[in-house]
């Protein structure tokens, strides 16, 4: 019998226990407030960098490829998608870009980009890559290391933006140009 | 045997329990309807009032928007079956002014009255949101302080050039923080939002700065070759992770702001990025390519042991912490642009247990709440883009427009 009621009593404790979220009791005087929000009022500013160069290149594309963003004289290089090692197919062009740095004097800037596909802070990473891997290669030809300066864009630069694999495709790349 | 038998009816029991407090969960919810009194009706105020009520999880709203006299008691009969009313009076002389009652449906007793004014009439939809909180408030509902903060973002305007923008959480309100050039990766440098970080890329190295959005004061922190990222802030302000790039092998750093010492944290000749503080600021997690795809990991901040944390997905490119739980996005289709391309997913660390937040769509840019009671996140589906919040404790979820280019970064 005392086991029955402890038992029940468990039972009763728990469940009612479980219950436990009381509605909150809502004091009887309102508690009304006719006051103004100043916090709200605190103004922010607003910063205008229109007029700051942000390392555009300039000069010729010397390839008859229409969709070359590299320019004086160098040719871009693109890349499968994730990847950042330069493929066999590219290897042609990576020969005319040593060639071609070789030809020219002072710093080569070396720009990677990447498609807009996942977050920008891991594709300015990819980019970053792809970039040192066409710097490494130059530099494994002879090319003065302290001549080359290397950048990511990320996904900031994109040459076109249609959602294709094509588009897609062409945003893969690697530019190089003068740094001025 | 007794012993034996009351260890089970206690557990049997416990299990009713549990389920019975997540069905009374939804239950109690306050039933409200919303009355405009107003005498010019704006119905984004009226959308902003009702979101905000229902994404605190403690409200069930009425769909419709009634109209009455914000003086009288409750007239409308129908109204008499909510719980509560919410009359609000907007009148927009000389900036903007919120005049709110809540009353008892039932026999019209005022509750709570307060007045609210703001002089840039841009700015009302903070004026709405710190309205429903003070209500939530009052009724003794967990703090949804949330509501009332800045989301800061980045946006691309065109190549190379982009924009910082902060916004309240449903993007109605949307005011440039820095024009032109190309600055990017914002960050909140404190949970006051009175400065941030982000990255400058208008220099030949990029540059990480420090921006006071009151006073215009900007400081620099460490330039880096290559890349430098900000991803997260101590809970005292003093240090940052970093994805740092100096000898152009993107790694995690630790920086102590007031020093500018920096610690290299990882050692990988692919990608690492995105270090969040777990583990009391101990540990952190982040994004690398270590096994041949992006993938989520955790390590010491004192030693080099490194765990992997995620075992799904096949690209799981962004990670945001709040104590020991992670959102992530994850890739679930090769298809670039199928139905199903990136969900976001909850995990606890110490249990290890998942659970989906999206199921449908491109989902990305996972961000814990101050409280790591909502995640925020960005959604595309179907050509459109949103900004996609979901409640962790009652499931629910809202989306609303984004109407701006596509998000480079975000930080709430």
């Amino acid at each position: 019998m005392i086991y029955k009621k402890i038992v029940s009593g468990l039972f009763v404790a728990l469940v009612f226990g479980g219950c436990s979220q009381v509605a909150p009791d809502i004091p009887s005087n309102g508690g009304s407030n006719v006051g103004d929000s100043d916090a709200l009022s605190s103004q922010t500013v607003t910063i205008d960098e229109n007029n700051i160069n942000s390392n555009g290149g300039n000069g010729l594309n010397s390839v008859n490829n229409p969709y070359n963003s590299s320019s004086d004289g160098f040719n871009s290089l693109y890349f499968d998608f994730g990847a950042y090692s330069i493929s066999n197919n590219m290897q042609s062009v990576l020969a005319h870009d040593i060639q071609r740095a070789k030809q020219t004097s002072g710093k080569i800037k070396i720009e990677g980009n990447c498609d807009e596909f996942g977050t920008d802070e891991y594709n300015y990473a990819l980019g970053l890559k792809r970039a040192k891997a066409v710097k490494d290669a130059i530099v494994s030809e002879g090319v003065n290391p302290s001549r080359i300066v290397i950048f990511s864009y990320g996904e900031s630069n994109p040459v076109c933006s249609t959602m294709s694999d094509e588009c897609y495709q062409r945003n893969r790349r690697v530019d190089l140009k003068l740094a001025r | 045997m007794r012993i034996v038998l009351i260890l089970i009816m206690s557990v049997y029991l416990h299990a009713i329990d549990a389920s019975l407090h997540i069905v009374k969960d939804v239950e109690d919810r306050t039933h409200i309807a919303i009355v405009d009194a107003s005498s010019m009706q704006d119905s984004k105020i009226q959308d902003i009032i009702k979101s905000d009520l229902k994404i605190s999880g403690h409200f069930l709203v009425d769909k419709d928007i009634y109209s009455e006299s914000f003086d009288s008691p409750i007239t409308t009969p129908s109204l008499k079956n909510q719980e509560y009313v919410l009359k609000y009076k907007y009148i927009k002389t000389n900036g903007s002014r919120l005049i709110i009652r809540l009353l008892k449906a039932s026999n019209s007793k005022e509750v709570f009255k307060k007045s609210y004014s703001i002089s840039n009439i841009s700015k009302i939809p903070f004026l709405l949101h710190k309205a429903i909180y003070d209500i939530n408030g009052f009724l003794r509902y967990p703090d949804i302080d949330w509501i009332n903060r800045y989301v800061i973002f980045s946006r691309y305007t065109t190549a190379k050039h982009s924009e910082i923008v902060i916004a309240d959480y449903t993007f109605n309100y949307k005011k440039v923080v820095i024009r032109g050039g190309l600055n990017l990766f914002p960050k909140w440098a404190s949970r006051e939002q009175k400065s941030f970080y982000y990255t400058s890329f208008n220099g030949l190295y990029p540059t990480l700065y420090k921006l006071n959005i009151y006073t215009g004061a900007k400081s620099k922190i460490v330039s880096s070759e290559g890349m430098l990222v900000c991803s997260d802030v101590s809970q005292n302000g003093s240090k940052i992770l970093a994805t740092m790039a100096p000898n152009s092998q993107p790694d995690i750093y630790q920086i102590d702001i007031n020093t500018k010492a920096k610690k290299r944290l990882t050692r990988f000749g692919g990608i690492d990025v995105g270090a969040k503080y777990v583990d009391r600021e101990s540990s952190f997690v982040f994004v690398s390519n270590r096994l041949g795809y992006a993938n989520i990991f955790k390590k010491s901040i004192n030693s080099n042991s490194i765990t992997q944390v995620v075992y799904h997905g096949k690209n799981n490119n962004s990670v945001d912490s709040y104590a020991n739980k992670i959102v992530y996005s994850s890739r679930e289709s090769s298809n670039s642009f199928g139905a199903n391309s990136f969900n976001i997913y909850l995990s606890d660390l110490d249990s290890g247990r998942v659970r989906a937040i999206t199921t449908t769509g491109n989902n990305q840019f996972p961000r814990f709440s101050n409280d790591g009671s909502v995640v925020q996140y960005i959604k595309r589906v179907n050509g459109a883009s949103y900004i996609g919040y979901s409640n962790l404790a009652t499931h629910k979820s809202m989306l609303f427009p984004l109407g701006v280019k596509k998000i480079q970064a975000i930080d709430w």
